[in-house]
């Protein structure tokens, strides 16, 4: 395999990321991430975005090695680096396990899955919660129902930093309380999160998440399930700490608010695949007169303050999200796409446009975008 | 660590549960009493056939044991002497009911808890294994395996037990052996009725199905990724929804059948428990000593009702906080 040079400032660098799901039912991979690349460089939050069913998540997963389910394939480049060490979370581990949708073939997918959890186990042993955190949606049901918060968190701590002693990490774990902003956080401590809100759950998520120091925090859909009110205080938690911390954050939502309030740069992903990427002063630039279809309908898709006012319907893009199962021959939003031209119809219709580089680390999987 | 464990709640559950249990042992008592006054055969055959058929001796004995009396008003004295913790006396021995009970309600124990923890030896590893769903053919022959274990009849089982291992191998004594010096406690002697009732009382794979079915959606919620996502071990975290509640109903609710295998095994093995002195007590018709079996089935019974409810206010801080609703 060619040793590839990686940057020293980029924290994170997927490379041709597939995860692919194998559907007994329908004898054909569901390609929920399909040759997915982007880097994430320190202190930078990397916002991915796009509706429900893109991959979205089941990126960050993959990058955490959660994906359990098996059979399927996991291949690719995930380059983690941390203290000056660059190691391949996918070193080692068998890339593509060609099918012929005979039952044979099959098991001999499931058998390989299991050998490769094990061998992710041990690469993942370290670095999860360690080097990579990570907050959930609906935070009330990603903590644990019967432990107290306080314990929770100085589990983290216990496991991750060098304090061994539990009285220590119970207070460590205090101070974190304090950090992300919880009242009187020596007695919420002893708090089941079944008595806290849905907000504060998500404040104890973060405090757990940060009490390692992590290089990376992956916010897979960190407001999701939140009242619009806590939403915001959440955003504000993450960019406050952000800036203390200098945290590098992968950030996943489908709320281009959410973006624009907390990333630096954004892919935007579609169908499994990113259409487009690039920092969000460029692709967000009211000059810049260059977007991806996709992204321009998920920014019309998000009411001004006007329109709410004048009572105007809501502009939904059309149609669906595309199955993933399909192999399609060109473009994966043509069917939704406002934009598409006489010109570009007939290339859009028969083969997928690469990405191309429109402008400074500004790239697009559009015809449109070609001269 | 400091748990906050709420104490109030937890009491208010156990008085709950104690009010339940008087219901419950009053309902239970007559039914049984009922069920006994209305089944064909009579005590008095133990008296009589050895005795004069003479009328006036047999009232006299009626008279005697209180059979002459109406069934409430028999079944109100028999509550009455319970009240002041009386059970009464053996129509057969003419000893206290309550003395007896004692002396093989510990054999039976024995049993029965020594059978619980081989069922749950067997049990909880095979749904551990086949919850996790890594090695399917192991946990499929697994699993098949523990089915045709827990169907195997507990009376057949025993006898091919003894037939094999007392008989062929010489491996284990006859327990009558024991039992007829006076029976010293020896653990040789138990070992062999409480693997086979372990094994035959047929709660292995019920077990096995709701502990792994209970496993399988706690290893799946949202909480055990999160735990694994932060570099936890997994099964500390589902330990308790996943592991220990499951164990506990199962505990509870298997503890009717372990006692009614008790019996039988009682019997194949000769063993001097309550199993045997229930079924000798049936076939003579011993009121007393029937409905005695019957109560003290009953408590411990609802004991390992009250002994789940109260692991449940422990493990489940929302229970207990609830405790009046749940």
């Amino acid at each position: 395999m060619e040793k590839k040079k990686v940057v020293i400032n980029e924290v994170l660098k997927v490379e041709d990321l597939r995860t692919y799901f194998y559907s007994y039912a329908k004898e054909a991979f569901i390609r929920s991430v399909d040759s997915v690349s982007f880097s994430i460089r320190k202190g930078e939050v990397l916002g991915i975005v796009g509706e429900s069913g893109c991959g979205k998540s089941i990126t960050a997963q993959s990058v955490l090695g959660l994906i359990t389910d098996g059979p399927g394939i996991i291949s690719g480049n995930i380059f983690l680096t941390h203290n000056g060490k660059t190691i391949n979370l996918l070193e080692g581990l068998p890339d593509y396990v060609s099918v012929k949708t005979k039952r044979k073939a099959i098991l001999e997918i499931a058998k390989d899955v299991t050998g490769w959890l094990k061998r992710s186990e041990i690469l993942m042993k370290g670095i999860r919660g360690k080097v990579i955190s990570m907050i959930f949606q609906n935070p009330k049901s990603a903590l644990n129902p019967f432990i107290t918060v306080g314990e929770q968190i100085a589990e983290s701590i216990l496991l991750h930093s060098s304090i061994s002693a539990k009285k220590e990490a119970i207070d460590a774990a205090a101070k974190w309380l304090e950090r992300v902003q919880i009242d009187s956080p020596s007695m919420r401590l002893y708090d089941y999160p079944f008595g806290l809100s849905g907000g504060m759950c998500q404040r104890v998520m973060i405090a757990m998440a940060l009490s390692s120091e992590p290089a990376l925090l992956i916010a897979d859909e960190p407001t999701t399930g939140l009242d619009v009110t806590i939403q915001t205080k959440i955003i504000e938690l993450l960019k406050q700490l952000k800036e203390e911390l200098n945290l590098t954050i992968l950030l996943i939502t489908h709320d281009m608010s959410v973006i624009m309030q907390l990333a630096d740069r954004i892919a935007v992903m579609y169908g499994g695949r990113i259409v487009e990427y690039g920092l969000k002063r460029e692709i967000m630039d009211s000059s810049s007169f260059i977007r991806h279809p996709y992204t321009i309908a998920l920014l019309n898709s998000q009411p001004t303050v006007e329109e709410i006012k004048m009572k105007e319907r809501l502009r939904a893009i059309k149609g669906d999200v595309p199955d993933t199962i399909t192999l399609y021959r060109g473009c994966r939003f043509y069917e939704r796409c406002d934009l598409k031209n006489d010109r570009v119809k007939k290339k859009c219709k028969e083969a997928e446009p690469e990405m191309i580089e429109i402008g400074v680390g500004h790239y697009m999987r559009c015809y449109l975008a070609e001269g | 660590m400091k748990y906050t464990i709420l104490w109030k709640p937890i009491l208010k559950l156990v008085l709950r549960e104690f009010f339940i249990a008087i219901l419950l042992l009053l309902s239970v008592s007559i039914l049984i009493f009922s069920i006994l006054k209305l089944a064909p055969g009579d005590p008095l055959h133990i008296f009589i056939n050895i005795q004069t058929q003479n009328p006036e001796e047999i009232a006299a004995i009626k008279r005697e044991f209180g059979l002459d009396r109406s069934i409430a008003v028999q079944y109100l004295s028999w509550l009455n002497n319970l009240i002041h913790g009386n059970f009464g006396n053996s129509f057969r021995t003419g000893r206290p009911v309550f003395g007896e009970l004692i002396k093989v309600g510990v054999n039976t124990l024995i049993l029965t808890i020594g059978s619980m923890i081989v069922t749950l030896l067997i049990a909880i590893p095979i749904a551990v294994i086949s919850s996790l769903r890594r090695c399917p053919f192991l946990s499929w022959g697994l699993t098949l395996f523990a089915y045709i274990l827990s169907s195997l009849p507990v009376f057949w089982l025993g006898y091919i037990a003894i037939y094999i291992f007392t008989k062929k191998f010489n491996l284990f004594p006859f327990l009558s052996a024991g039992a007829a010096s006076g029976f010293r406690i020896n653990w040789i002697y138990f070992l062999l009725p409480i693997i086979v009732l372990g094994i035959g009382n047929g709660s292995i794979s019920e077990i096995i199905r709701h502990m792994r079915a209970q496993l399988e959606r706690v290893l799946s919620e949202d909480y055990i990724k999160a735990a694994k996502a932060k570099g936890a071990s997994i099964w500390r975290h589902s330990f308790k929804e996943g592991i220990l509640i499951p164990v506990t109903t199962m505990i509870a609710a298997k503890i009717p059948f372990i006692l009614g295998g008790a019996v039988v095994v009682e019997q194949v093995f000769n063993w001097p428990g309550m199993g045997r002195l229930a079924w000798q007590a049936a076939l003579d018709r011993d009121y007393p000593v029937i409905m005695g079996i019957t109560i003290f089935a009953a408590v411990v019974v609802h004991l390992g009702r009250l002994s789940q409810t109260i692991v449940f206010a422990f493990v489940n801080p929302q229970t207990s906080e609830k405790g009046e609703a749940a």
